[in-house]
């Protein structure tokens, strides 16, 4: 002990001084000292899947170009992540740069957590927002202001098996196709243990059948779902699902579909389905389905052009980000030209930037994503805050359809005011 | 004097915690339930009584309470009995017999997330072990967790299964506590196992009855992760039970002062309700300390 004389006033301060350097040290960056940017996305920490470490060399390759010290912080489950997020905004503990689903978009953006972007867009350091499609890039826009930098979005359309297709004798579907040929369709690919389409209770998944019927959820200007929701164009389209299900029995029970344990198309056993452009990244491993085999097409409609969405992920700027330039840099690197080409390589999603987009329209199908994506809607959930609620009531509503047998009309009628309800609470 | 200070000194650790971490927590809800708080833009207003006010007319509070009310006509009555079957058996003079009173302990000090799911593969459609064996004796597969028939009851089952351990203890404490002399001087009367059983143990046992059954109700009221890790209140609101729904008004919708309402409204129908269990209970526990 004779080395260390801690009895002595000096070499207290000397500690103390030391304990203070080492927990500056320590907490400087966690809390936000220079060129440090917290980065929040969805995602499980553990992932090492192939795509996770392409994403990661990338988070590699943006720290070595600039010096930031990037805080990668992911947050497993899309609902997990928009409540941990939008916790972390009312502690003031916020990341500086968060993942923005355009699902969940208004409730950031209309309660003013985010940051407007266009200075930095139209600043020297700019990005073109030419280059990005105009529909995807509107989603996070409020007038002149723009809450979030698109990276790539997901529509969604009808998957079809074209080997199931071309053994049931069934000319394969093209766009333009009504809901009568659907119909027939799916009738003429029943048989036995097979069905011609897999119905899911996934609102984002079935909202464009509403759509494409000419209904829609909300008012024009999302305040109101009476009058709407449950108007005849929604009962008609809930009916026509109902219909697949209990009367034509050409789509499988929620709860058969459920019990049969498995994913019914990936495993041939359903010929239609409603999926986003994600599912390819799973049906390139699937059992039974060689992905050459895959067809999509649009929604059959009643309108003059089918309908469907753009589930986008952008990145957005907390309003009291820490260091906004630096934060900015890696929105900028991250939805660059030369990036996105590597990041869409993980196949989950289309590229909010054209040229990339259609560089990596590599296939038919792909094609035909990048052909929808022009004319998708923007989600209810990037305009309207309580849009989750509103799912919440939409999908007890199909449940109630689906499982009890209620009256569309009934149930549509209920879910309208409860929605309203929610709105007048607001 | 001194001795009192040293009294002081042993409790206070307890009741600092209890302070900072309850009684503080209860009084700030309390105080947030007056306010109309929006916490995302951190704006509030004083609004007194009104969210009480308006929560009498929620439908979505009332269905969750009386879905939870379901649930606890369920998981209540099934979990005493049950225990009280399974402490009778494990109360036998037999060899090996704190072995079982361990294991059938073990779920209670298992983590209620990994209880949840090893319950999701107990009730999954088709390979679920419960599905399994139905097929093995040819029945069909049921979709337990989304059928709205049976996704509340395979919920109160397997609380009866979490809740069996703690349970049991009690009732094996409840049954050694029992005078031996009493069922002596029976037998002496000829009174048969039955008799002995429905005549001496259950009312004997009316203390034991009243606390499992206050505890298991005050439970079932506050049911949330089974709910939120296996259903998430689905389908159509059968499981949206009353724990759930309030998380969900705090964290889901962000609405706390609505949230912390339901909590009050909750605990004032629980004190009712344990009330009504006591004053029942009363009558029994009279004619026992008469006899």
């Amino acid at each position: 002990m004779e080395g260390l004389p801690t009895s002595s006033a000096l070499s207290r301060r000397a500690l103390l001084a030391a304990g203070a350097a080492l927990a500056l040290v320590g907490c400087g960056p966690r809390l936000g000292g220079a060129r440090t940017v917290r980065y929040a996305n969805w995602g499980s920490p553990g992932d090492d899947s192939d795509a996770m470490r392409l994403v990661r060399g990338l988070y590699e390759d943006f720290e070595l170009a600039t010096g930031v010290d990037l805080r990668v912080e992911n947050i497993p489950g899309s609902q997990e992540y928009l409540r941990k997020v939008l916790l972390s905004y009312v502690a003031k503990s916020e990341p500086d740069v968060i993942t923005l689903d355009a699902s969940s978009a208004a409730i950031f953006i209309e309660n003013g957590v985010l940051q407007d972007l266009m200075p930095f867009v139209n600043g020297a350091n700019g990005v073109n927002l030419d280059e990005f499609f105009p529909n995807v890039v509107e989603i996070a826009k409020r007038g002149d202001a723009l809450y979030a930098l698109p990276v790539d979005f997901n529509p969604v359309l009808v998957y079809y098996n074209r080997a199931m297709f071309a053994a049931a004798g069934v000319p394969e579907p093209q766009d333009g196709w009504t809901f009568a040929d659907f119909r027939a369709t799916a009738r003429a690919l029943t048989k036995g243990e097979q069905y011609g389409f897999e119905f899911a209770n996934w609102m984002p998944g079935w909202i464009m059948w509403l759509w494409n019927h000419g209904g829609d959820v909300l008012s024009p200007d999302g305040r109101r779902a009476q009058g709407y929701l449950d108007a005849e164009p929604c009962v008609e389209a809930v009916q026509f699902l109902y219909d697949l299900v209990e009367r034509d029995k050409v789509a499988p029970r929620l709860s058969q579909a459920a019990s049969m344990g498995v994913d019914l198309f990936a495993n041939a056993r359903s010929a239609m389905k409603v999926s986003g452009h994600w599912e390819l990244v799973g049906l390139a491993s699937a059992p039974k389905v060689n992905l050459d085999e895959v067809g999509v097409v649009s929604f059959p409609s009643r309108l003059e052009a089918p309908v469907t969405v753009a589930y986008e992920a952008g990145l957005a700027m907390g309003r009291h980000a820490r260091n906004p330039e630096d934060a900015w840099e890696f929105i900028r690197f991250f939805t660059s030209e030369a990036t996105q080409k590597e990041y869409q390589r993980t196949g989950i999603a289309i590229c909010a930037r054209q040229a990339v987009a259609e560089k990596m329209a590599t296939t038919e199908v792909k094609q035909a994503f990048v052909r929808a994506a022009r004319t998708a809607r923007v989600p209810w959930g990037a305009r309207v805050p309580k849009y989750d609620q509103v799912e919440r009531i939409g999908q007890d509503m199909m449940d109630r359809v689906m499982q009890h047998g209620t009256k569309p009309a009934e149930a549509l009628r209920s879910a309208a005011q409860q929605i309203d309800e929610v709105f007048r609470d607001a | 004097m001194r001795k009192s200070q040293t009294g002081w000194w042993f409790i206070a650790p307890a009741s600092l915690h209890l302070l900072v971490f309850a009684l503080v927590p209860v009084a700030y809800a309390a105080y947030v339930s007056l306010f109309r708080w929006d916490i995302l833009r951190d704006e509030r207003t004083f609004v007194g009584l009104d969210q009480y006010q308006r929560l009498m007319a929620d439908q979505a509070f009332w269905g969750a309470m009386g879905q939870t009310f379901k649930y606890a006509l369920m998981a209540v009555p099934g979990g005493l009995v049950a225990a009280l079957l399974v402490a009778l058996a494990v109360s036998q003079p037999l060899k090996g017999m704190a072995w079982f009173r361990t294991l059938f302990y073990i779920p209670a000090v298992s983590s209620g997330v990994a209880i949840a799911m090893l319950w999701i593969y107990v009730y999954l459609p088709e390979r679920g072990l419960i599905n399994t064996m139905l097929m093995g004796l040819g029945w069909p597969s049921i979709d337990f967790l989304n059928e709205s028939g049976w996704a509340l009851p395979a919920l109160a089952f397997m609380s009866v299964w979490v809740g069996l351990g703690p349970r049991m203890i009690i009732y094996v404490a409840g049954l050694m506590s029992l005078p031996v002399t009493v069922y002596e001087a029976a037998s002496l009367d000829g009174a048969s196992g039955w008799q002995k059983f429905w005549r001496m143990t259950m009312p004997l046992l009316a203390p034991t009855h009243l606390f499992v059954l206050v505890t298991s109700t005050i439970g079932a009221f506050q049911t949330f992760t089974p709910v939120y890790m296996m259903t998430n209140g689905r389908p159509m609101g059968t499981t949206n039970l009353v724990g759930y729904h309030i998380y969900v008004t705090a964290w889901e919708n962000f609405n706390v002062s609505a949230a912390s309402a339901q909590s009050f409204v909750l605990l004032f129908l629980l004190g009712l309700v344990s009330l009504a269990q006591f004053r029942m209970m009363r009558r029994r526990l009279e004619g026992y300390d008469a006899s």
